[in-house]
């Protein structure tokens, strides 16, 4: 092989590699990336069965009942709809009646919805964003400025 | 004092202007005189910023609510310490904060500076002066933190309680030493496009500082996955969120960037391809920025938020990282291209090492904005989390370091891959030795945890083994070895523990994942749990009252083999009055390199309480790898090899610059 | 003053910064060619160091050596053209302008956004000051810096919580009664205060907590004009006018003539007449600060003082509109002061924030019927 011939061939390797990293890139975020809904989204979204998904919305008021040990369900609401959700483990700490939270996991065939993570706000003045642009653009809930 | 320090950020604005244009235009027309004015103004600037952050905490330290920064994230009843760490708590300090070690890297390049050629320094100031200057207007713009509130009230608001922490005192510095250190590379590059040629001096001096750089940004990241670890009770130590995400990019380019300098600077190969990943590296700390300090994204480190400072951050992200890129396009064909090599050598492993980690870059940078464009272009909400980051990142990481011990042990311009490999025979039977050990002997151990555990060794013998080589191992008598031991370069030193570090960092990591265990249970006093081996009772919650806080503390006790206490470990739920915000201090014992990690969960009715428990096995090595790395660049930033470049002593005083008239 | 004298020695310090060394003397800068000679120099030695410790092979060595002197061999070639030149009008220009420019830049911009006339405030100072200067605000701080460091100092609670309730600050007040009540013993009007922090704090509902304090407080003194007026206000809240009606005028006959309490009595008296009409209860009780300044108004003011307290809670409800509770006040109140407009928005706007299918609306809208109100006109 000549110098020129070995270079292009080393070349050739590096853009092989980047394409077969790009390629891992897209497959794995259409794989992996979780959509994020409000429980009056989920009407009109196609979820396959067992697809991990991120449900946001309010902790409906007198909804949280602690079971056994550590197990607790509530539901998540917009106002419009509400989702029943089971949850097994340490709530955060700002988890809360009326507040905000972010669940993630997947829907049991009778809809009830196990999350293995709950989020909630960080503090007094945070909604998770994504909750909050949701409830906005329901009309549910009005920025309301501390000062 | 307060309206000194304002006066001094404002005087600091003028002279960062002054910084950008004078020394540039004197470059331009081979003026001394102009080119002169960089040093003296860079250092007057450092120090103005200095009293400026000066005044600042002392309102903080004071409790001076006047200042309506000072109102807004301090209490009068907070501990001094976080009185004083409050100052960059919160969005304005922190920004001050950045300026101040943006100007501090300025004034070092002033005052170590005079080996370099005089235009090069002038055009590195001008550029370094005029990322100050587009930060101070920022500031003073859009973030003052001088702003006054008259008539004063009389109590703050408190510090968000989750950063009312030690780590909040060492994290965010040393994350800003590296972000902002790269600063300088940037500006080196920048200067050399400007100028149309790299310096061989240039070369010199871009490595000790992405050395620097990456040292401290090493220690910020390791310091804050523990802060994360310890303070945010849920147990992990990374969570691919967006933020961390945006200080672990900065650091791949930066690793990138350090391995491709090492080229440059004794092969004066790569010069073009280093230069751009030093204009990329400093981008992500931008973009960094960016991400953290516009709102775009919500996290703990999102403090309050205001869209004008976002469009703001935008620009200043466009202006630098746009015209930086632009002005590559245009220049960097004139620049020459360095000497030769074969695939097969040291150039060509760190060739390899550069093309992984900057594909690694590019995955966390993809995973990380994506769900931006997407939310932008569709409306469409997703969040891309560990499973991503996992599929992804982690098959670019395995074979990078399954490689790490190959590079250095090659010879440079054209290496013996089989010459290579026989020398790390030993370093392989050990890792091998430690895979079969650990499938046969742990209970539970996956093929994947054993091949985890063998990747770690193999990187920590093959450390080793890259030392052992070089002082002649095996060739020469013991006596000599030791001598030529002593005599090897510190920088061979310095890779060898930046290396190992990371051997250690995987293993932490494959312990703590693969053999750690979790149990989340509601207890009540008096109860007793047992977790891997280890025995824990419950003795109850006591209530107890901090300076500005209230807490429940539940002690648990480690029982030893007999029954009797040996260790007593606290996790308590604390309740900040003024936030109104609750937060949970995990409770954690080190036993070995291992923790036991407990947190509190709610009080049911019946006075139990929910507990969870960790068995984090070899977890603290995830950070002690990071301060073996640091150790490393330390070491390598200690060579003499680094400290060359003037050209006689005699000049250099000639050239020296009249010490500035400080205030 | 000091501080200008400071700004100006900062100043003088910065420009001298740029002047120095515009006006010093010429200097002989090294030729970058000097830089780098003395770094190929280097990397030759280093080749030769590498060479012994068999980091390289000699043959890559030697046209590693090559490719250096090559590098040395082009920068003799490109030895420095440039010499430095005489300044011209144009760099004077250009360095006068740099000069000015520090002052001139830092002074206007510091007029824009600095206020040189406020002085450092540190808490502890302003904490030490004579009291007689400090405000309200400061002296509460006093106070409160005090009981935290002698948080058993019952009298200091005693004192503060009026202050705190005058402030609208309920729930400290509700602290400060408990830790009063808790230290220095009960007292008629300790628990009368209790009462009246905890009411204020739920918006001036008199919960079983607040009766409890207001009974607590007619045990100690049977003749506490506060705990009778607000157990009546319970009454009325509950919908229990006649009892109120004569809880009130019990209170009337037995207060002495001069009492502040007499207008706030007679107004609600006058208020529940008028609601026993329309079957609706005052809205909302006034605070002690509110009875003081009703008992010596107008009835135009008074008029106006409600109109606030509704508008108050119509806000409260834009703020947090999920209070059923609220909703049904806010009704109430709209059709008491004969609103009905108001009222009827009220009740659509509630009936939206829970959905027209919830419960909530449905109890609304039943609520709104017995008042005489229908959702739409």
């Amino acid at each position: 092989m000549t110098r020129k011939q070995k270079r292009l061939s080393v070349i050739a390797g590096g853009l092989a590699f980047l394409g077969a990293a790009t390629g891992l890139t897209f497959y794995a975020l259409g794989q992996k990336a979780s959509y994020f809904y409000m429980p009056a989204d989920l009407t009109t979204a196609s979820l396959q069965p067992g697809q991990r998904i991120r449900l946001g919305g309010l902790v409906e008021k007198g909804t949280i009942e602690r079971g056994q040990g550590t197990a607790v369900a509530f539901s998540v609401t917009d106002n419009q709809k509400q989702v029943k959700v089971t949850y097994t483990g340490i709530l955060p700490d700002l988890f809360r009646e009326e507040q905000g939270v972010i669940t993630e996991g997947t829907f049991r065939p009778d809809g009830v919805f196990v999350a293995d993570s709950v989020l909630a706000k960080h503090d007094e003045n945070y909604m998770p964003k994504e909750v909050a642009d949701g409830l906005k653009s329901k009309g549910v809930w009005q920025e309301s400025k501390s000062d | 004092m307060v309206e000194t320090g304002h006066f001094a950020l404002v005087l600091a604005f003028a002279l960062s202007l002054v910084q950008a244009l004078v020394p540039l235009f004197g470059a331009r027309i081979n003026s001394q005189k102009m080119m002169a004015v960089g040093g003296p103004v860079a250092v007057t600037g450092f120090a103005l910023t200095a009293l400026s952050f000066a005044a600042l905490a002392t309102a903080y330290a004071t409790s001076d609510f006047s200042v309506a920064n000072v109102w807004d994230n301090s209490h009068s009843l907070q501990p001094l310490i976080y009185k004083i760490t409050g100052t960059w708590g919160n969005h304005e300090g922190s920004m001050l904060l950045w300026v101040l070690i943006l100007s501090f890297f300025g004034a070092l390049v002033a005052a170590f500076g005079s080996n370099l050629p005089a235009t090069l320094r002038a055009t590195v100031l001008a550029v370094q002066g005029a990322i100050g200057a587009t930060f101070l207007l920022f500031i003073l713009a859009t973030s003052n933190p001088f702003a006054r509130l008259n008539p004063a009230p009389i109590e703050g608001r408190d510090l968000n309680p989750i950063l009312q922490d030690l780590g909040l005192a060492i994290h965010p510095p040393l994350l800003y030493l590296g972000y902002v250190g790269f600063s300088i590379c940037f500006s080196f590059s920048v200067a050399a496009l400007i100028e149309g040629r790299i310096d061989a001096s240039w070369a010199r001096w871009v490595r000790p500082w992405t050395l620097v750089a990456w040292m401290f940004l090493t220690g910020g990241i390791a310091m804050g996955s523990y802060w994360a670890y310890y303070e945010l009770g849920w147990g992990g130590f990374w969570f691919w969120d967006p933020v961390e995400n945006a200080s672990f990019m900065p650091w791949l380019a930066g690793t990138a960037l350090l391995h491709s300098a090492i080229v440059m600077e004794k092969r004066s190969a790569l010069k073009i391809w280093t230069l751009l990943l030093a204009i990329l590296t400093f981008s992500l700390s931008l973009l960094g920025t960016f991400l953290v300090r516009s709102g775009v994204l919500t996290s703990v480190h999102a403090f309050a938020t205001d869209p004008t400072r976002g469009v703001f951050i935008l620009c200043i992200l466009t202006l630098f990282i746009g015209g930086s890129l632009a002005l590559f396009a245009f220049r960097a064909s004139s620049l020459t291209a360095g000497g030769l090599f074969h695939p097969i050598s040291r150039e060509g492993a760190l060739v390899l090492n550069n093309l992984f980690l900057t594909t690694a870059t590019a995955t966390v940078l993809i995973g990380t904005l994506y769900p931006l464009v997407v939310e932008a272009v569709s409306a469409d909400k997703i969040s891309v989390g560990a499973p991503f980051f996992n599929l992804t990142f982690g098959p670019l990481m395995v074979p990078l370091l399954v490689a790490v011990p190959f590079g250095p042990l090659l010879a440079w311009k054209r290496g013996d891959i089989f010459a290579v490999a026989q020398r790390l025979m030993a370093a392989f039977a050990a890792a091998l030795l430690a895979v079969l050990v650990t499938a046969l002997f742990i209970d539970g151990a996956s093929v994947f945890a054993a091949l985890g555990v063998g990747l770690a060794f193999w990187l920590i013998c093959g450390a080793l083994t890259d030392i052992a080589v070089k002082s002649g191992l095996g060739s020469v008598a013991p006596g000599i070895m030791l001598r030529r031991c002593a005599g090897l370069p510190r920088s061979v030193f310095g890779t060898a523990l930046a290396h190992l570090g990371l051997g250690l960092t995987t293993l932490g990591i494959v312990g703590t994942l693969c053999f750690g265990t979790e149990k989340v249970l509601s207890m009540h006093a008096g109860e007793t749990v047992q977790l891997s081996g280890h025995t824990l009772r419950f003795e109850g919650l006591y209530p107890a009252q901090g300076p500005n806080y209230s807490e429940d503390r539940g002690r648990f006790a480690l029982l030893g083999a007999d029954g009797s206490t040996t260790a007593e470990i606290t996790s308590s739920k604390r309740s900040y009055p003024v936030r109104q915000m609750t937060t949970t201090e995990s409770g954690i014992k080190t036993i070995g390199f291992s923790q036991l990690y407990l947190s509190l969960g709610d009080e049911a009715t019946d006075g139990s309480v929910v507990v969870r428990l960790w068995w984090k096995p070899l977890v603290t090595l995830i950070w002690g790898g990071g301060l073996v790395m640091m150790a490393g660049a330390a070491m390598s930033l200690m060579d003499r090899r680094l400290r060359v470049g003037a050209p006689s002593r005699r000049r250099k005083s000639a050239g020296a610059v009249p010490s500035a008239s400080l205030p | 003053m000091l501080f200008w004298v400071i700004a100006a020695i900062l100043t003088l310090g910065a420009s001298l910064a740029v002047l120095l060394p515009l006006a010093g003397g010429p200097k002989g800068g090294s030729a970058s060619s000097d830089h780098d000679l003395e770094v190929y120099r280097d990397q030759l030695s280093e080749l030769d160091r590498d060479v012994a410790r068999g980091l390289i092979q000699p043959a890559e060595a030697e046209e590693a050596r090559a490719e250096i002197a090559r590098r040395i061999l082009r920068l003799d070639n490109a030895a420095d053209k440039a010499t430095a030149r005489q300044p011209s009008m144009a760099t004077r220009l250009v360095a006068t302008a740099a000069v000015l420019a520090v002052p001139l830049v830092s002074w206007g911009l510091y007029s824009q956004l600095g206020s040189p006339d406020l002085p450092s405030q540190p808490l502890s100072e302003r904490l030490a000051k004579n009291p007689a200067d400090s405000s309200v605000d400061e002296l509460v701080a006093r106070a409160e810096a005090h009981l935290a460091a002698n948080p058993s100092d019952g009298r200091g609670w005693d004192v503060l919580a009026p202050i705190y309730l005058r402030m609208q600050r309920f729930s400290d007040a509700v602290t400060a009664y408990r830790n009063a009540i808790r230290l220095d013993g009960d007292s008629a009007a300790r628990q009368a205060g209790l009462g009246e922090a905890i009411a204020s704090a739920a918006g001036g509902i008199v919960s079983a907590d607040a009766q409890a304090a207001f009974e607590a407080a007619l045990k100690l003194d049977p003749a506490n004009p506060k705990a009778s007026f607000y157990l009546a206000m319970g009454m009325a809240q509950e919908g229990r006018i006649e009892e109120a009606t004569a809880g009130w005028q019990k209170m009337l006959a037995a207060l002495p003539q001069d009492s502040p309490w007499r207008g706030a009595v007679e107004q609600a008296l006058a208020e529940s007449a008028r609601r026993s009409v329309a079957s609706g209860v005052p809205a909302k009780g006034p605070n002690a600060g509110d009875v003081d300044a009703a008992s010596s108004m107008s009835p135009q003011d008074r008029e106006a003082m409600i109109n606030t307290m509704v508008a108050g809670l119509d806000e409260k409800l834009r703020q947090n509109p999920r209070d059923a509770e609220g909703w049904m006040q806010l009704i109430r109140s709209y059709v008491v002061l004969g609103k009905a407009d108001q009222a009827r928005d009220a009740l659509n706007r509630g009936i939206a924030v829970f959905g027209s299918d919830s419960d909530e609306a449905k109890k609304f809208t039943a609520f709104a019927v017995s008042l005489g109100l229908t959702a739409t006109e």
